[in-house]
């Protein structure tokens, strides 16, 4: 059944494919630095004394974890013309995959915050250390630990929701797979091959998140 | 009731056990003792296969145990195996724990089960704790019941891994004491310990290892006093300071 | 303006509710269904034979390194191509169970690897059988570890049956997308749209949470 694949088709297509795995790893690399920045801030609400501050961190991640992402990018596809802003599909695919996988950060580095131990917090206190001093020296550093290697996690799911983006037709990686389906009739060779990119995206990054698994946790013997 | 015969056993290239030559008909208490590393416990899971072995022939009840066709869960059933580390099923209350493999290996139904679980119990000295579960009770406690599930199944031998070594030292004497009880009511048992009290009071004869060897096999008086190695004695005058 | 919007939410709420149903059901047979595969891969996983438990990993790595879109386009499209021609509703659970078979896999497969050794070999020692051992020692201290990730997947799995509307099925995403398509309200649809996947998720996150939080006071406990 495999024996009619068209290899010839896929290496036309080659270059077609490489642009579109540039553009989805660019698209990822944007949107998890962005996320990132953002998921630090919602952390850093959601830790907040105030509770006005915390309630608006806890509803944007609840309500962002709770619903689809697909729906996400319709909300911004759709939504935002009808609030008269014209914004490129590239731009509000990355708003809603920053908004998406900064939700999950939050998380993620509050986890890691809060792992850190209040037995350390008061060891600082009681060594004389500031409140910036012992974020500096003790719980950032610990914290990390934890926190990297979800992170790595993270990006993985993100290259893979990126793939979304090709329903509002970006041009990353999946949307070449399709490309190359409508115009050739050619499914098989469009989408298994996409198919193995992403496979390759993933084997590469697999091993990193296993290594900084086993590099970091050793804070945990503390 | 268990015979080696030049049993060997290698984990990858090191030699855990060699040319082991050992016979313990019904009956008798066997204490096994020698240094950490020295094979003892290797030797006693050999006998209900939770060790396999690369060279040699085990009987036990008259199977043979280097046959790999020999049905293992039904010569399992008939040996009860005491951990060092108790493994009690944390899920389970004590009664649970107890009755479990009667119900599920021997189908007794659930009734007849639970009065052969308070029985147990009651011999261990714990009727008042069937309904406890693993984490409520004391490391003593713990083991004791730990025997209670081995005896359950009335077995034709008890089997025990170091059952006291990871047990504060106020609690050795009360799963000692049931120990002590069970040899004298004649069941067969194979015991790595340390324990010299328990050794001198009841078993009819300890034997010695050392590096996968069986150095030296005794009478416990006459092996603790008068060991014939110098290896045994080295060890012996190490736990005795100790 | 308000009145107005209120009369249009009214007319095409019926709509919406129907897709939802569309989405429970989709969601629902592929729940029990990929429960029941991943709780056999899972245990296959941990099991002895090397070979099984490698090509179950592969597999794994396979459903986990590529975007569920493109895993959807492969079954929908390419599946016809060698003899297995499928309507999109079973193209969507089949896909769906794929994927999630295999996150479902990994849970359970870490659930019993986290029970000790010892507790094999005590139920081992007392004569049970292999499968005596996992059913009645094994299994009941590994759900402890098992559930609250199992439905962290439920959740995903809900929220991925969204992407099921790209090849025709009318769950809920599909009725926004064929609404907005007509009215133009971008925003009001898809936030319609999200307040319904919320009122599945939102509970079943907050169980999760729970779950895990209870499960692991009482290992503390014990």
């Amino acid at each position: 059944m495999i024996t009619n694949f068209n290899f010839r088709v896929v290496w036309e297509y080659m270059p077609l494919f490489m642009q579109g795995l540039r553009n989805t790893f660019l698209i990822s690399l944007v949107s998890l630095i962005l996320a990132l920045a953002v998921g630090i801030i919602a952390c850093g609400c959601r830790l907040s004394r105030w509770k006005l501050l915390r309630g608006l961190a806890i509803a944007y991640i609840e309500s962002i974890r709770s619903t689809p992402l697909l729906v996400q990018i319709y909300f911004f596809y759709f939504g935002l013309p009808t609030l008269g802003l014209r914004v490129p599909e590239l731009e509000t695919g990355i708003i809603a995959l920053m908004l998406n996988s900064g939700a999950y950060i939050a998380e993620i580095v509050r986890a890691g915050i809060t792992s850190v131990s209040s037995g350390q917090i008061e060891a600082g206190i009681s060594s004389g250390l500031s409140y910036f001093q012992r974020m500096r020296f003790i719980i950032l550093p610990q914290a990390l630990g934890v926190t990297v290697p979800p992170l790595l996690g993270q990006a993985i799911v993100l290259v893979k929701d990126s793939a979304l983006l090709s329903l509002i037709s970006v041009m990353e990686l999946t949307r070449c797979g399709q490309e190359l389906t409508s115009e050739r009739f050619m499914p098989a060779e469009g989408f298994l091959t996409v198919a193995v990119l992403y496979l390759c995206i993933y084997y590469c990054l697999k091993p990193l998140a296993g290594w900084a698994q086993k590099k970091l946790i050793f804070r945990e013997a503390y | 009731m268990i015979e080696f015969k030049n049993v060997n056993k290698w984990f990858g290239k090191l030699h855990v056990l060699r040319d082991i030559n050992l016979e313990v008909p019904a009956g008798e208490v066997l204490v096994i003792c020698g240094p950490s590393g020295s094979g003892k416990s290797t030797l006693i899971r050999c006998i209900n296969r939770l060790e396999k072995f690369q060279k040699g022939e085990l009987y036990v009840d008259g199977q043979p145990l280097h046959d790999h066709s020999i049905n293992l869960t039904k010569l399992r059933a008939d040996i009860g195996f005491v951990f060092q580390q108790f493994h009690l099923y944390p899920h389970m209350t004590a009664l649970q724990n107890v009755t479990l493999a009667p119900i599920n290996v021997r189908k007794m139904n659930r009734d007849e089960a639970e009065e052969l679980g308070r029985r147990m119990l009651a011999r261990v000295g714990l009727s008042d704790k069937a309904d406890a579960y693993p984490a409520q009770l004391s490391g003593g406690q713990q083991q004791r019941v730990a025997i209670a599930r081995g005896l359950a199944m009335s077995p034709k031998i008890m089997l025990f891994d170091e059952p006291t070594s990871a047990l504060d030292p106020e609690m050795i004497g009360e799963v000692l004491d049931v120990m002590i009880q069970l040899a004298e009511e004649g069941m067969t048992m194979c015991v790595v310990t340390h324990e010299m009290g328990f050794a001198r009071q009841v078993a009819h004869r300890v034997i010695f290892m050392d590096e996968g060897q069986l150095v030296e096999t005794g009478k416990p008086d006459a092996f603790f006093d008068n060991p014939e190695t110098e290896r045994a004695a080295q060890f012996i005058s190490k736990i005795l300071t100790h | 303006m308000i009145a107005e919007y209120a009369s249009r939410l009214i007319q095409i709420i019926p709509f919406f509710l129907k897709g939802l149903l569309m989405t429970v059901v989709v969601s629902g047979i592929s729940l029990v269904l990929s429960t029941a595969l991943g709780f056999i891969l899972g245990i296959l996983r941990t099991g002895r034979s090397r070979l099984v438990s490698r090509s179950i990993g592969l597999y794994v790595d396979v459903m986990r390194g590529t975007p569920f879109v493109v895993q959807i386009f492969i079954v929908f499209f390419i599946l016809p191509e060698w003899g297995l021609q499928l309507d999109a509703l079973p193209a969507a659970i089949l896909a769906l169970t794929a994927m999630t078979s295999a996150f479902i896999c990994e849970v359970v497969a870490g659930g019993i690897r986290a029970v000790p050794k010892g507790q094999w070999e005590a139920a081992a020692a007392s004569g049970l059988n292999k499968f005596q051992q996992l059913k009645l020692v094994i299994l009941p201290q590994a759900m402890r570890t098992i559930l609250p990730p199992l439905v962290g997947q439920y959740v995903l799995m809900i929220k991925d049956s969204s992407v099921v509307s790209v090849i025709g099925v009318t769950e809920l995403t599909r009725v926004g997308w064929q609404t907005v398509v007509r009215i133009p309200e971008g925003l009001m649809v898809f936030t319609l749209v999200g307040v319904l996947y919320f009122v599945i998720c939102y509970p079943l996150i907050r169980l999760s949470n729970s779950l895990e939080q209870r499960l692991s006071q009482e290992s503390v406990r014990l």
